[in-house]
């Protein structure tokens, strides 16, 4: 059965100086009988670019197994055009404004609720919506699915198909409600955050365990066929269920941050996680032990800091 | 008065910043006032700069009233100030987004916890604010609709109008709606520009907090009367938007009452020059709000207009 491709535009602005801002969807679909919907979604900081390579090789994949296409995928992956060609986190408006804190946004609003609002209305439906998001240059972040408090329940069985290294339900805050997950689960949609590291000299082994975790959910939900990853053992991924589950570890001291990557590992309490140092001085200025034991899951990376400077997050939790 | 160091970001590649509190009178904690919390809101750091040169002048000659007190908080941000960014420049995010706090969180989280842990004590509260749009407003006191506003009180600054607005998501984060929620009377002063100094509306905003804190027993000094002041919602604003792109040449600025069908601006093409759009009023009444930046994009709201 034929691949139907098609590119719309799901929301344009007309920029003062000969450009509009469009917001495009890429959808891959089979004629006949769909299994259901899907939408990768990424780009919403301009700063973050390896959601581009994520849904490059998911496109790639699916033009190269067609056969195995069941149902519809729509990619999105420049939701904050000028953001991400300019490399900027905030959409470079006059406003400046981070676009994942304008949603549900407004369709007689300013440009910017405009397309907010057409996005999620133009993914409100889909079974499943997935936000990919990284790291920033500043911090490295293990492969994870974060979903919202509001339907945790109900979503977390299926984030395991994911294949994520762990799963984190986000708290019923008013910022996260205002982001496109947030929203779209308000409205009734299922979505999850995927945080990917950002790691661009070498990106393939990044892109690789979330493209599959990808297939592997898309065969869970009976709209791929091919061969994929097997799905994990459920015991095998730490669920961090409540923020006591999380150990946040911050520094006491301005300076550079020296981390020794650790990322991923376990660690035992009394371990050392980095330094900060003071180039004037010659000095160590601290070193920073972990609290406690855990799997590290955040980790920092060489950049100045300050006083409660976020270094490390660490998973209280072994298994789900 | 009394200095007060409230909290200190030390820096590593600069001095470090002290958040500092201007104290006057003992006693009650009867209300505070905060200028700057984003770089450039300029015009609020002004204001509240000659605020304290005011009360300096009004304790000298004995007219904190006893039990009483004001603090004031020129700016929180002083480091972005100085590097001219808007956001806190080493984590670009809005100290405005970070209330209540966390003192065990991110830079920002620890500045705004340690602000609202002072601040939630007083009993009444002034933040002189910014919009999210550049632009200027006719001066006006706004809070936010949570069930504890109190828009009576506001019209003790005798400003013209009181905007009570329905708050967004997104808005259950700022300090106006956490300190309504935490107990106090707290009332966000638009103060003309932001950017730049505007000495009339900076006069204008300075007599209004002159005149609550007398209203209000805390201070008494020489104040000049104010107008009667209306309270208005989100209803009574019609919003004036672009519907094409390019350079925007206002011919109405704001504080000007203007009739329906009235022109208030004219998008231009950037390029060749030609008129590609005529904003109109649809309504009668006052330019509450204008946008005041060269550019609009497709959909910009340019305009609010007050039709009460």
């Amino acid at each position: 059965m034929p691949v139907l491709k098609e590119i719309a535009a799901v929301a344009s602005v007309t920029m003062p100086i000969g450009e509009n801002w469009t917001v495009s969807r890429c959808r891959y679909s089979t004629e006949g009988e769909t299994k259901g919907r899907l939408c990768i979604a990424t780009g919403i900081h301009g700063d973050e670019r390896m959601g581009q390579m994520i849904v490059y090789e998911v496109a790639q994949k699916i033009q190269r197994e067609p056969e195995h296409l069941h149902g519809v995928v729509d990619l999105y992956p420049m939701l904050n055009a000028i953001g991400l060609d300019v490399g900027q986190r905030m959409v470079p408006t006059a406003t400046m404004l981070d676009m994942n804190r304008v949603f549900p946004g407004a369709p007689d609003g300013t440009a910017l609720e405009g397309i907010c609002y057409a996005v999620l209305q133009d993914m409100k439906g889909a079974d499943l919506v997935m936000d990919i998001h990284t790291s920033s240059q500043i911090t490295s972040e293990l492969y994870g699915v974060r979903l919202h408090e509001r339907d945790a329940d109900v979503m977390i069985p299926g984030a395991y198909a994911l294949c994520p290294k762990v799963i984190w339900v986000l708290p019923d805050k008013p910022g996260n409600n205002a982001s496109l997950t947030g929203a779209l689960t308000m409205e009734g949609t299922k979505a999850v955050v995927l945080m990917v590291d950002e790691r661009r000299l070498r990106v393939s082994s990044v892109t690789s365990e979330v493209v599959d975790g990808i297939f592997c959910k898309m065969k869970e939900m009976g709209i791929w066929t091919g061969e994929t990853k097997a799905a994990p053992n459920q015991d095998e991924i730490p669920c961090m269920w409540e923020e006591k589950d999380i150990c946040r570890v911050t520094c006491k001291h301005p300076g550079i941050y020296v981390p020794r990557e650790l990322n991923g590992t376990f660690v035992r309490e009394g371990d050392v996680l980095g330094t900060i140092i003071n180039a004037l001085d010659g000095a160590a200025v601290e070193t920073v032990v972990a609290p406690e034991s855990g799997l590290i899951f955040t980790e920092r990376r060489y950049s100045a800091v300050y006083p409660g400077t976020l270094i490390a997050r660490l998973c209280r939790k072994e298994r789900a | 008065m009394k200095k007060d160091v409230i909290f200190t970001v030390p820096s590593y590649f600069r001095d470090d910043m002290d958040i500092m509190g201007y104290r006057f009178g003992k006693g009650e904690k009867s209300c505070a006032v905060l200028g700057a919390l984003r770089g450039n809101e300029i015009q609020q750091l002004y204001v509240c700069a000659r605020l304290v040169a005011f009360l300096r002048e009004v304790e000298r000659d004995g007219g904190i009233m006893p039990g009483k007190s004001v603090l004031v908080v020129p700016t929180a941000i002083g480091l972005s100030m100085n590097a001219g960014t808007r956001l806190w420049a080493p984590e670009n995010t809005d100290i405005n987004r970070c209330f209540p706090g966390d003192m065990d969180g991110a830079t920002t989280e620890q500045i705004a916890g340690a602000l609202f842990e002072k601040l939630k004590a007083y009993k009444y509260g002034v933040q002189l604010t910014s919009f999210y749009q550049p632009g200027a407003f006719v001066p006006h006191v706004r809070m936010m609709e949570t069930g504890r506003q109190n828009p009576e009180l506001g019209c003790e600054f005798g400003l013209p109008y009181v905007y009570v607005r329905t708050p967004r998501i997104s808005d259950q984060t700022t300090l106006n709606y956490c300190w309504q929620l935490a107990g106090t009377q707290a009332y966000s002063l638009y103060a003309g520009k932001t950017q730049e100094i505007d000495e009339a509306a900076a006069d204008q905003t300075l007599r209004a907090i002159i005149r609550f804190l007398n209203g209000r027993g805390i201070i008494r000094s020489e104040q000049t009367p104010g107008q009667k002041s209306t309270v208005i919602t989100n209803e009574d604003i019609i919003s004036v938007t672009s519907k094409h792109a390019g350079l925007l040449r206002r011919v109405k600025h704001a504080g000007a009452h203007v009739r329906r069908g009235e022109q208030l601006a004219f998008v231009i093409n950037p390029l060749d020059g030609s008129v590609k759009e005529m904003l109109k009023t649809p309504v009668t009444g006052m330019l509450f709000f204008i946008q005041d930046g060269p550019f609009v994009t497709e959909h910009s709201p340019v305009f609010q207009v007050l039709s009460k």
